[in-house]
Parts: structure tokens; C-alpha cells; sequence
């Protein structure tokens, strides 16, 4: 009888302890995908190279709706438009504010390569191919069609997920660069043209700070995180369950969760390689 | 579209695909606007649905709240690590809380709290109404004579525009506290000279320009994913595709309301 009391005494207790380890088991699990999908990444490049091709294809340009619009390319490099315009605005209005607005090109080459245009590239990739690969991958699953590739002796991993994540690291290499080019040119055009600063102003402090191995590390950041927002996306997609709202709650979890990992990527990579030093001289 | 397409010329034919291509888009948007206006008419009209708003801002605050802080204080982290390198450079460091506070204010708290409303709380709300839109339970609501838009739309509307507005406050404090710790115990400026330069260049105006662009945020995510929940089509996939163009169109919605309300803001007579 004092048994049964404790046991429901200490009811709560149990409850924490295995939603804890659900929440570690999910982690394991999560773990455990993605070692397989980059370790079945040989198969899907020798057997499935066919679908890569596919996929790049399918990514870069959009399917259904979002080709309306123009697909991936168009939708980062509309983001980093904006975001490069708003650069242009404030950084000229404030900077303004202490009379140096002549400094906005050195923000926009500044802030644009460490910041800006590594997080809304990755934002834009985990919204349009990330979110687009959870929705797909989740209609699979839910459609039993997974389980009819394992049946038929295709593995479903290397086809479906690591032919996904390769695509995704493809795709996102031009599709950075654009997306820098469209965040400079965004910048430039609103402190010349609509500002009425001088370009040659503009321009000088523009070149005079732009660092072409801050640009390359930034390059490095976001293919970093391209593979982890694809992984995130994939796992979420291949993993969903409870019909076709379940679908719809797994591609918002993978939002959330890639969003939260491009950020620490970002993060990571800017602490780790501008350090304390922070690779950066007025001087010259 | 042309059912009695017949023996017509095929050249007669692609005109027609062509010019529906052309339309469809174009439909969308204005059912999207008409959406949009029955919602903030049905928000006026009484009795308002006040416990499925209740229960909406619960569920969107809940989902959001976790995730919000987690992104909120690595990339204030972030921006104010690159920023203080450039001070620190010019040998300004004690001005670091100026760029922190116009930084989190201004730009962070709002974006970072959107990011979470639309990717999180969005999502759900679509994925929600496209599951009873293709189980026939909203036209089930409509033969009842209960309006969707009325009943589920207009208080999740307004649910998302409150929390995202609570939520930018949240993001913007603990982004600036973040900031603190890291400046002052990390990157060693001084406590007093951070605190002192705050209120530098970001005053009240540029809070509220904060807050009203959190609203408008959360907003326009929200009326996105319920127009997309709503009008889903195509079963189990629809869904899925639903949600997907729910994060994406509230993405670009987000970045072209940031501009804008940026814009309006430091064009305008200050």
C-alpha cells in the first residue's frame, strides 16, 4: 500500500525521466541517420547519380508553385536583395546620424560577407529546397512508397535522403554567389542611386574592405550549412508520421530545428576562424 | 480549362494554357487579399471566437518560445562579436552597446522573432486547417452555417499578431542581456560605458518601430498559412506542399515588410 503510494508520489518523477530519454533517444537517432546518410554517400554517387543529376535539377529551379516564382535561385536572391537594400538604409541613415555615412560601402562589404548573406542564404535554403524536401520525403512516407523501395531492394536511404543532402551542397555553391552579387549590388544601388551618395565614394570604401578571405570563408560557412539543413530537412521528412498533418508538423520542426543550426554554424565559424583577433585592420 | 477543346488548332491551345499560366498566379493573390479583408472584418464582428484565441496565442507562444531564445541569443552572440571587432578597431569599444542596442532593437528582435512565428507557429496553423480542409471538415463547418473564416482564421490571426508583438520585447531583452554577458565578460568592455551607450542613437521611436514590425510580421505569416490552409488541394502531399509554400512566401512576405517598414521609418520626419 506505501508502494503504490510512493509509485504515485513520485509519478512525475518517472514522467520526467522517460520524456528525457525519449529526448536523448530522439538524439541518438537523429545521430544515427545522418552518420548513415553521409556514410551511403559513395552508393548514392555510384548507383543514384542519375537522380542527383535530378534533383539539382528539381531544387535549383522549383516544381509546382514555387517554379511559378522562379524556383530557389530567384526566391535567396530576392532575400538577399532585401536584406542588402536594408543594409542601404539604415546603415546609411544611421551612419549618417554621426556623420559618416560615406562608410556604408565598407558596412555593406563588412557585414554583408560575415553576417548577412551566410544566414539569409541559409535561411532561404532551409525555407524553399530544405522545407521542400520534408514535405516530399514526408508524403512518401505517409504513402508507405519508403517502405515499397525497401521492398524492392532499393536503399532507400542513399536514394531518397543522400542524393537529396549531395543535390543540396550542389546547388547551393552557384546559388551563394548569386545571392552575395545580389546583396552587394543591393547595397550599392540604394546608397548611389537612391541616397545620392557618389559611387566613387561607395565604391572606394567598398574595395578598400572587402576581403577576399573573409568571402571565402563565408563560402565555407554556408556550404557547412547546407549539408547540416539538409540533414536536419531530411531526417524530419523521412522520420514523419501521423498522416498529413503530421507532414505539415514535420516540416515545421525542421524549419525551427535547421534554423537554430545555421545560426550556431554561423556562429561557430565566424568565433572559430575570426577569433579574438578578428582578422581585420583599419590601417591597411 | 477548355473542356470542348474539339478539332481546334493546337497554335489556339497554348494560347489558352499560356494565358491560364498568367492567371493562376494572379487568382491566387487576389483570393489571398479577399481572404485577408474577410479576416479583419470578421475580427470586428461580435461575438468574437475569444477562446479559440486564447487557446491559439497559448499554442503559438508555446511552440514558439524555446526556439525563439535558442536562435535569439547565438546570433545576437553573433552580430555584436563582428561588430565589437570593428569597434575594438577603431578603438570604440566602449560604444559597443550602441551597435548592440540599434542591432537587437531594431533589426534582431523583430526578424529573429518572425523567423520562429512563421516557421513554428505558421506551419502548424497550416498544417492544422489543410488537414480539415482535405478531410472536408471546413465545408462540414460551412453546412453548419459556421464561417471558417470567422471561426478558426480570424482569432489565429490575431493570436499570432499578439504573441509575435510579446515576443519581439522578449527577443529584444534577451538579446540585449546576451549582448551584456558577452561583451562585458567575453570581449571585456566596460559594464558602465556599455550600459551608457545604449540609448545612444536607438531611442523610443526606433522600439516602437520594433514592436509594430513584429505585428505586422506575425500578421502576414499568419493570414499566409491560414489562406494556404485553407485552400489546400491534393490530399496528403497537398498538405506537405502547403506548408512548404507557407515558409516561403512568409519568408519573402517577412524580408519586403522589413524594408519597407524600415524605410518608412528613417525616411520619414524623425
Amino acid at each position: 500500500m506505501s508502494d503504490s503510494a510512493a509509485v504515485r508520489r513520485f509519478a512525475w518523477l518517472s514522467h520526467w525521466a522517460s520524456s528525457l530519454a525519449a529526448g536523448w533517444n530522439r538524439v541518438g537517432a537523429q545521430v544515427a541517420f545522418y552518420f548513415k546518410t553521409i556514410s551511403e554517400m559513395p552508393t548514392a554517387f555510384g548507383r543514384y547519380g542519375r537522380e542527383i543529376v535530378r534533383q539539382v535539377a528539381q531544387m535549383s529551379l522549383g516544381t509546382g508553385a514555387l517554379a511559378v516564382i522562379g524556383g530557389t535561385v530567384v526566391i535567396v536572391g530576392f532575400l538577399t536583395l532585401s536584406t542588402g537594400a536594408v543594409i542601404a538604409v539604415q546603415g546609411y541613415n544611421q551612419l549618417s546620424g554621426i556623420g559618416v555615412e560615406a562608410m556604408t560601402g565598407f558596412i555593406s562589404a563588412y557585414v554583408n560577407v560575415r553576417i548577412i548573406s551566410p544566414a539569409v542564404a541559409g535561411v532561404g535554403l532551409a525555407a524553399t529546397i530544405g522545407a521542400g524536401a520534408t514535405a516530399q520525403l514526408g508524403a512518401m512516407r505517409i504513402a508507405d512508397e519508403i517502405d515499397a523501395l525497401e521492398v524492392m531492394a532499393v536503399r532507400s536511404v542513399a536514394y531518397l535522403v543522400s542524393t537529396r543532402v549531395a543535390a543540396g551542397v550542389v546547388v547551393v555553391m552557384p546559388l551563394y554567389c548569386i545571392a552575395v552579387v545580389c546583396a552587394f549590388q543591393a547595397a550599392r544601388f540604394g546608397t548611389t542611386a537612391i541616397y545620392g551618395q557618389s559611387s566613387g565614394v561607395y565604391d572606394h570604401y567598398f574595395h578598400t574592405f572587402l576581403n577576399s578571405t573573409d568571402l571565402l570563408w563565408s563560402f565555407f560557412t554556408v556550404i557547412i550549412a547546407a549539408v547540416a539543413i539538409m540533414l536536419v530537412h531530411t531526417y524530419y521528412g523521412y522520420t514523419a508520421k501521423g498522416g498529413p498533418a503530421g507532414v505539415g508538423a514535420a516540416v515545421g520542426h525542421s524549419v525551427r530545428t535547421s534554423l537554430i543550426v545555421l545560426t550556431l554554424i554561423v556562429l561557430a565559424v565566424s568565433l572559430s576562424v575570426h577569433g579574438q583577433s578578428g582578422h581585420f585592420n583599419l590601417s591597411g | 480549362m477548355p473542356a470542348k477543346a474539339g478539332p481546334e488548332p493546337a497554335r489556339k491551345r497554348s494560347i489558352v494554357i499560356s494565358s491560364e499560366a498568367v492567371i493562376k498566379p494572379l487568382r491566387s493573390i487576389g483570393e489571398f487579399f479577399a481572404m485577408s479583408l474577410d479576416t479583419f472584418v470578421a475580427m470586428f464582428k461580435l461575438p468574437f471566437p475569444w477562446r479559440e484565441f486564447l487557446l491559439q496565442a497559448w499554442f503559438v507562444a508555446r511552440v514558439s518560445l524555446i526556439p525563439t531564445l535558442l536562435l535569439a541569443i547565438p546570433f545576437t552572440v553573433l552580430v555584436v562579436f563582428t561588430l565589437n571587432i570593428l569597434l575594438v578597431e577603431f578603438g570604440a569599444a566602449d560604444f559597443s552597446g550602441t551597435g548592440a542596442a540599434t542591432a537587437s532593437v531594431t533589426q534582431i528582435g523583430p526578424v529573429v522573432t518572425v523567423l520562429v512565428v512563421a516557421g513554428t507557429g505558421a506551419t502548424a496553423m497550416c498544417a492544422d486547417l489543410g488537414a480539415r480542409a482535405i478531410h472536408d471538415e471546413l465545408d462540414a463547418l460551412r453546412v453548419l452555417g459556421v464561417d471558417p473564416i470567422r471561426r478558426l482564421a480570424a482569432p489565429r490571426v490575431l493570436a499570432a499578431t499578439v504573441v509575435a508583438m510579446s515576443l519581439v520585447s522578449l527577443v529584444t531583452l534577451v538579446g540585449l542581456a546576451g549582448s551584456f554577458v558577452f561583451s562585458v565578460f567575453v570581449q571585456h568592455v566596460t559594464p558602465g560605458a556599455f550600459a551608457a551607450g545604449l540609448t545612444l542613437i536607438t531611442h523610443l521611436p526606433d522600439l516602437i518601430l520594433g514592436l509594430v514590425k513584429g505585428a505586422l510580421f506575425g500578421m502576414a505569416a499568419a493570414l499566409i498559412a491560414c489562406y494556404k490552409g485553407i485552400s489546400v488541394g491534393g490530399g496528403p502531399q497537398g498538405v506537405g506542399n502547403a506548408v512548404n509554400e507557407t515558409v516561403v512566401y512568409s519568408f519573402i512576405a517577412l524580408f519586403v515588410i522589413n524594408i519597407v517598414a524600415t524605410a518608412v521609418f528613417y525616411t520619414g520626419p524623425q
